[in-house]
């Protein structure tokens, strides 16, 4: 079975290689071809072609070895023989089945929330929309991620299922490939640029030929975003601020080259491990957090702690920081939907703004005196 | 004896030098006068560097002596209980008792929800956990105890509570959410660190009832290592000396499990590297030479696992078998044999 899979992967990556030449050809032969532009997201590109869409994914995991060609195709569109791809779907898209809360945001902008049949884990599920089309039993519950339980999912058979792995050969996947069901990475996560991870939303317009609404959604956070950092520049200070917190005495924080310390070099403040690149996150001994950390003048996300209490009663040591001493600990883990989902985890990826300016609030509440924040949390 | 009185010494000297290395490096360079300031309530050049000494490092450095010896004693215990050299502290099935506690409150948090998530709230709901799953193993233990004749019975039944109750944390894990599930991994990797002074404390208190236990018991186990008859005909209540080895061993191996996780090695292999060292079986000699022996083990995989000057630690299990399992393997290969 093993080897199968891996004779699979074989002839995939040869596909795949072959794939430049076939698609330039068709670009000479197509007159119509179109490339989608996109200006932050580095993992995927959209090109459309008279009749018919191709999406190309190229790091649907980090270091993902091959690119992923999805052709989209309205029914009874007869392919060029030439073109060589991975799956074929079905455009519009009827019945979709997608497996992160965070694809969750970009079907409810692009008002196609009632096309969702399926998810894995409805818990973690916050938006008020979607949850009430799973309390009216709209959404079929397809087991957690990484176990998803593949009968159900045959089952429902959706025209088209947005997984994501953290790494490649997903047993569940092939096997619903296998039965015909395309299914379609999505490496929205892998994104490292705030603006990045929210264009992928023109990557679910491509889906239901909704490309000019994506566009003119994602445009608009754009705009927002840009001109919320632009409004930080105008601070006077630079707070310096310390993130993520322990467990036993390891303590945990993100990268100084990640998503979340992006924003907080956007909101103009000094994350103390920016100088940091990596993959996940950094773990390193409490005493030298101590030492660099002290006195930093915040603390954002300390994991899931919503109170000082809760700190304290984790480790003594946490009293130490001045963040903890001046009550200057923010989180977003206390803004939760219905089933106990956090909304960080749903929307952030979806809105940077709004965590742009959450952290402008925070960091420079001059600057924002009439906002009220979406995510992040004073401590209690 | 007098050799042995000599070792004996150098190994409290070995001790105390190790404590003090222990407690110099990290991954924060202290220098040596600041370190020395710290502890006279002298003037230090950065305040937060007195904090990490006394309130990081010698906790930490106190529970790993604790540690270290409480399991190595347990493994003598047992070893000599059994009369099998590849006995542990964790053969009863105390560690999967614990790991069973924790893993119904870490991972049935999120598989069951409701009550159990708001249980986090305590900061010693996991020690709580522990000591429950590690006691209600032991009770068992205990019951069988009274029943089953053959002492190698009970090291079966030890394995089979051990086996049942992994199984359940199987399952549990299967049905938990990635986050919980890395929570409770990295509790089984073991923790020297994050034990405030109050739970140093706490932990001291009942490595010093385990101790007081397993000295009594002394006379009894020498008789042991001749046979069960023989130990019999010398006057010896056999079962009532199980009772009070097995209940030792609960106290130590238990307590050290619910605060600092499940330590691997220490407990199998201090016995025997001290015996390749100091020949003798008495464990009048041998039950302070392994209490020693352990903690100076610990303290030295504590302090490679800091990996002195980078900002990574290890986790201690790894290092303890990293290290332990070699210097076994060279000792019993020199020797060409096993004293047991």
């Amino acid at each position: 079975m093993k080897k199968i899979g891996f004779l699979f992967a074989l002839i995939l990556l040869f596909n795949c290689k072959e794939q430049p030449k076939n698609t330039s050809s068709k670009t000479s032969t197509h007159a119509k071809a179109e490339t989608v532009e996109i200006s932050y997201a580095e993992g995927f590109s959209i090109t459309n072609f008279e009749d018919f869409k191709i999406v190309k994914v190229n790091s649907p995991w980090p270091k993902a070895e091959k690119e992923f060609t999805y052709v989209l195709a309205k029914k009874n569109v007869t392919l060029p023989d030439t073109l060589q791809f991975d799956q074929k779907v079905t455009i519009p898209i009827k019945k979709i089945v997608v497996t992160s809360t965070t694809h969750i945001p970009s079907l409810e902008s692009l008002g196609q929330e009632n096309t969702l049949i399926g998810f894995p884990h409805l818990d973690y599920i916050s938006s008020e929309k979607t949850r009430a089309l799973i309390n009216n039993g709209k959404v079929e519950e397809i087991g957690e991620n990484e176990h998803i339980n593949t009968e159900v999912l045959l089952n429902l058979n959706p025209d088209v299922v947005i997984g994501f792995a953290v790494e490649g050969g997903n047993k569940t996947f092939e096997t619903v490939n296998k039965s015909g069901i395309p299914v379609v990475y999505n490496g929205d996560w892998t994104e490292t640029d705030p603006l990045g991870k929210a264009e992928w939303i023109k990557f679910f317009g491509a889906f239901y030929n909704q490309e000019q609404k994506a566009e003119e959604i994602f445009n608009e956070i754009e705009e927002e975003y840009l001109s919320a950092k632009k409004l930080a520049q105008q601070a006077e200070n630079q707070p310096s601020v310390l993130a993520g917190s322990m467990y036993k005495d390891v303590w945990y924080l993100p990268y100084g080259n990640s998503w979340q310390a992006q924003f907080i070099k956007d909101a103009k403040a000094n994350y103390l491990y920016a100088e940091t690149t990596g993959n996940g996150s950094i773990s390193t001994a409490f005493e030298s957090v101590l030492d660099k950390a002290q006195n930093a003048d915040f603390w954002i996300a300390p994991g899931s702690f919503t109170s000082y209490e809760q700190m304290q009663n984790a480790s003594e040591h946490y009293q130490e920081f001045n963040a903890f001493q001046q009550q200057k600990i923010y989180s977003f883990a206390g803004v939760k939907g219905e089933t106990g989902g956090v909304l960080y985890y749903e929307l952030a990826p979806q809105r940077p703004d709004l965590v742009l300016k959450d952290l402008i609030k925070i960091f420079h509440p001059e600057l924002l005196t009439n906002y009220e924040t979406t995510f992040f949390k004073a401590l209690e | 004896m007098q050799k042995t009185s000599l070792y004996l010494l150098s190994g409290l000297l070995l001790l105390l030098v190790l404590l003090m290395l222990n407690i110099s490096l990290g991954s924060v360079t202290i220098p040596l006068k600041d370190i020395l300031a710290s502890f006279f309530n002298a003037e230090v050049e950065k305040e937060t560097w007195r904090y990490i000494i006394l309130d990081y490092r010698l906790p930490k450095a106190i529970t790993a002596v604790l540690v270290g010896s409480g399991l190595a004693l347990s493994g003598l215990l047992m070893q000599t209980l059994f009369r099998n050299p590849l006995a542990g502290p964790y053969v009863l099935g105390l560690s999967s008792g614990a790991s069973l506690g924790v893993a119904i409150v870490i991972l049935g948090g999120a598989v069951f929800g409701g009550v159990f998530s708001t249980l986090f709230l305590s900061k010693f709901t996991l020690v709580i956990a522990a000591s429950l799953g590690s006691v209600l193993v032991l009770l068992a233990v205990l019951a069988t105890s009274f029943r089953v004749k053959d002492t190698m019975a009970l090291l079966i039944i030890g394995l089979m509570f051990a086996s049942l109750t992994s199984a359940v944390v199987s399952v549990l894990s299967y049905f938990s959410p990635s986050e919980s599930l890395q929570k409770y991994i990295f509790w089984s990797f073991g923790s020297l660190g994050n034990l405030a002074w109050q739970e140093v404390f706490i932990l001291a208190i009942f490595w010093l009832a385990g101790v007081i236990i397993s000295i009594f018991c002394i006379k009894n186990l020498n008789a042991l290592l001749l046979g069960e008859k023989y130990a019999k005909s010398l006057g010896t209540n056999l079962k009532q000396n199980r009772i009070l080895v097995i209940l030792a061993t609960g106290l130590l191996a238990g307590s050290i499990t619910a605060f600092a996780g499940p330590i691997a090695f220490i407990g199998l292999a201090v016995p025997h590297l001290v015996r390749q060292v100091i020949t003798k079986s008495n464990h009048l000699v041998l039950f302070p030479a392994v209490a020693l022996g352990g903690a100076i083990l610990m303290l030295i995989c504590d302090s490679i696992a800091q990996l002195p000057g980078s900002n990574l630690t290890l986790p201690i299990n790894a290092i303890t078998s990293l290290i332990g399992a070699p210097v076994v393997i060279w000792l019993l290969v020199r020797k060409k044999k096993l004293y047991f």
